[in-house]
């Protein structure tokens, strides 16, 4: 195998497919001695950190320990100090989150409710502290700005309250969550009866309908359909049972508004009440969140959106 | 320059070459598209349709499946049975195990879009596919080590050409990641999930030892392969350096090994395993650069091609985007840094940047090499070369920017506490203050996207006119 010298730069010789050769540089220095610092560096931080699995142990890391504070099961604060490790990072990073916190937390716990907003310090730190709750926990079903959604959570900034918007309710509802339900009346209702009924709520808001059947409708809603039982006899719902009040042109669950025809309107409604609504539930936050954070989230919804009565 | 031997279309089997090269195109081609698409999603989520088939969660691994072993996985079998061949002066070993290779490994990336698509996966990533197709990959992979090992073994050559000890190691060890990952029981004979053999961190471990070494030795050490023939070909001029190719040859092999758990990095992992990984991803830096160093270097005393050969550009540039990138990524695996990092765009833009900078710019440059190689031709249009980089260098400029800005502003705003000691920005918020950066992805995506279809067409019309068929010597000669 012969080959051309195509070049001065020396090379190993060997050729391959034709013309690849290598040539005989030498490792570039600052190459080799950038390699080395990394080493070097490693090393460095095998002795900071925990670093060397040596049977069922391993090397801790030097001077570098993290002291933070831990709560014990009953309760009792305890000082810790151990090596370097993530859990023991995060608890010191959450230790001093909850210092800065602590004091307006303490605060909160210790002021009554209708109270918080008259306190101004306090509210700022209702806004900055409930805006990031309730976007983080709210706002998947309540809507960035708590504007709800049709047939998925009610809107909390307008007047309209399902289970009531004083302070307590709404730390109540938070608290210990709702579980909103309306029978379905298929089977209970024939079909004319049901568009009857679904009439005489079209024209509760004043939504188009057909009057003769409306009236018919007006007798079962009072009737034998029973919807008074829930939601009274002036149809303007009960808060203790969380019925809603049909009068108030608010719709959660059958999405007229959005209906162009009339036809579409009533379809709506006669969905609703055909098959009941067994989505209203709202979850339980009592023991996900704390009694101050929920009291927070409370003056948040009735104050700084500004829905509460 | 270069001659291509006359006898070579009877000496090479390059039907098998072929076939894989036009699939490179082809998966190419499909894989950037679902990229494009599902990056709009992130950016318009209507674009969903309320279709499970399209979300963003199934498209993704179809997307990655895709390019990385439908395109980069095509592109290796293509160009390691071409090297090999020809750095051998051997026809490749096996008869029909090759053909074999080819039709196995397009199966396996249908089946395993199929099965992303239908929601059937084992939540493994880039191991997404199930059970039967693993086996699939198992069987198809020991045949690719035959052939590759058996040309190897019957070559002509005393010594065997730095090319072949990447493209070996990433065989060897891609089969070593694959099992043992894959390692899994299935719920029953007709069913189409299994259990993992690991459980908790054990598992998560055994994952990202996987996925970080997919990433080094398929996407790394294979595509050091591609340019250890194809830079010093198309320059006409010697590796740089023999010494070099050997010294971080073996220390990259050796320590990308170590890296993978750097990926889990601040979750429920020893901390002594956070550190190893950490510090390995420090020593990886300068052998990862050694790669670099010898291609680039490779072309001095030629540095006015990068000028008149588009080729050349795509080749060098893939070299800049590959150091740039294992510069980047021993960065992020530093745990200060990583606490930034760690969930954010910023790692899919280091991931794009190595994915669209280096794997594809430099399987582009081969390809640009091989192809009119393969058919006895030359390149259709060397401005629509050019076109191709400068489109593809947009995309990727345009990608990598959008996701730093967006992953560092993330990392922020996930961080950052006001006075009152709360969170000073909810989670929405900060997806909110995303959009624009996912608007630009999308956009770089379009860019990066329409040069892989230029080149789809220019290697049709360069296809067209040349012939698989042997040619006479002076048009041979002149190749």
């Amino acid at each position: 195998m012969s080959q051309e010298q195509k070049s001065t730069v020396q090379t190993t010789g060997h050729v391959w497919d034709d013309d690849l050769r290598e040539a005989t540089n030498p490792l570039p220095n600052w190459w080799l001695w950038t390699f080395y610092i990394t080493i070097i560096f490693a090393i460095v931080y095998w002795v900071l950190y925990p670093a060397w699995p040596i049977g069922k142990s391993f090397t801790k890391g030097m001077g570098n320990n993290i002291s933070y504070t831990a709560k014990t099961v009953d309760g009792k604060e305890v000082q810790k100090s151990t090596h370097w490790n993530m859990r023991a990072k995060l608890m010191a990073e959450m230790n001093e989150a909850q210092a800065a916190q602590q004091k307006y937390v303490a605060k909160v716990a210790a002021t009554p409710l209708a109270d918080v907003p008259k306190d101004a310090e306090l509210m700022q730190f209702v806004q900055s502290s409930g805006k990031t709750l309730f976007s983080d926990n709210c706002a998947a079903c309540h809507q960035a700005g708590g504007q709800g959604k049709v047939g998925m959570a009610p809107n909390l900034v307008d007047d309209s309250w399902i289970y009531g918007g004083s302070y307590e309710k709404i730390n109540e509802t938070i608290t210990n969550g709702r579980n909103g339900m309306m029978p379905a009346f298929h089977g209970v209702l024939t079909d004319e009866k049901i568009t009857q009924v679904a009439n005489y709520v079209l024209s509760l808001s004043g939504e188009p309908h057909n009057a003769e059947a409306a009236k018919a409708g007006d007798a079962i809603f009072h009737g034998e359909g029973g919807c008074l039982v829930c939601h009274g006899p002036d149809a303007k719902g009960n808060q203790d049972l969380g019925s809603a009040n049909l009068t108030d042109k608010i719709w959660l669950w059958a999405n007229v508004p959005a209906q162009s025809t009339p036809e579409g309107k009533l379809d709506e409604v006669r969905k609703v009440i055909t098959a009941g609504v067994s989505r209203g539930k709202m979850p339980t936050w009592g023991g996900r969140l704390s009694a101050e954070q929920i009291k927070v989230l409370t003056v948040y919804v009735h104050d700084v959106l500004g829905g509460g009565k | 320059m270069a001659t291509v031997s006359v006898a070579a279309s009877e000496q090479y089997n390059y039907d098998i070459v072929r076939k894989f090269a036009i699939m490179t195109l082809v998966w190419g081609a499909v894989g950037m598209l679902v990229g494009v698409y599902i990056a709009s999603e992130l950016a318009f989520p209507f674009l969903n349709f309320d279709i499970p088939y399209i979300t963003f969660g199934r498209l993704r691994p179809v997307h990655t499946g895709a390019v990385i072993f439908g395109f980069g996985g095509s592109a290796l079998f293509a160009t390691s049975y071409y090297i090999v061949q020809r750095t051998c002066q051997a026809r490749l070993f096996g008869g029909g195990l090759s053909t074999f290779t080819f039709w196995g490994w397009q199966t396996i990336i249908v089946l395993a879009a199929l099965g992303d698509v239908l929601g059937y996966s084992q939540g493994r990533e880039y191991a997404e596919m199930c059970w039967p197709i693993d086996l699939l990959i198992e069987v198809v992979w020991v045949a690719y080590l035959a052939v590759f090992v058996g040309t190897i073994m019957k070559r002509k050559q005393e010594h065997i050409y730095v090319a072949n000890w990447f493209y070996l190691a990433f065989i060897l060890a891609t089969a070593l990641l694959h099992t043992f990952n894959n390692l899994a029981v299935p719920i029953s004979m007709f069913s189409l999930e299994s259990y993992s053999l690991f459980s908790g961190a054990q598992d998560a471990m055994t994952q990202w030892w996987y996925g970080h070494n997919a990433v080094g030795f398929f996407l790394t050490a294979a595509f050091l392969g591609m340019m250890y023939y194809f830079v010093p070909k198309q320059a006409g001029r010697p590796v740089y350096s023999y010494r070099l190719s050997i010294v971080h040859f073996w220390a990259l092999i050796f320590l990308y090994m170590w890296a993978g758990t750097h990926h889990l990095h601040w979750t429920a992992i020893p901390d002594w395993t956070s550190t190893l990984a950490a510090t390995f991803s420090i020593m990886l830096l300068l052998p990862s650069w050694g790669g670099m160093i010898n291609g680039i270097m490779t072309l001095s005393g030629a540095w006015e091609k990068l000028r008149t050969d588009p080729v050349m550009r795509f080749l060098i540039v893939s070299l800049s985007f590959y150091g740039m990138s294992t510069f980047e990524g021993p960065m992020m695996s530093l745990k200060d840094v990583n606490a930034l990092s760690h969930y954010t765009d910023w790692t899919v833009g280091h991931v794009h940047s190595g994915a669209l900078g280096w794997v594809a710019m430099i399987s582009f440059g081969s390809l640009y090499h091989m192809i009119p190689r393969l058919w006895n031709t030359n390149m259709y249009s060397n401005k629509l070369i050019n076109v191709h980089f400068w489109l593809a260098t947009i995309g990727i400029l345009l990608y990598i920017t959008a996701m730093w800005i967006s992953g560092i502003m993330q990392g922020l705003m996930w961080r950052a506490f006001d006075d009152f000691g709360n969170l000073q920005y909810s989670f929405v918020e900060s997806v909110a203050a995303m959009h624009p950066f996912y608007v630009m992805r999308a956009l770089g995506g379009v860019f990066f996207l329409s040069g892989m279809l230029l080149m789809c067409y220019n290697m049709f019309k360069t296809i067209k006119q040349g012939s698989a068929e042997p040619q006479t010597d002076a048009v041979a000669a002149a190749a």
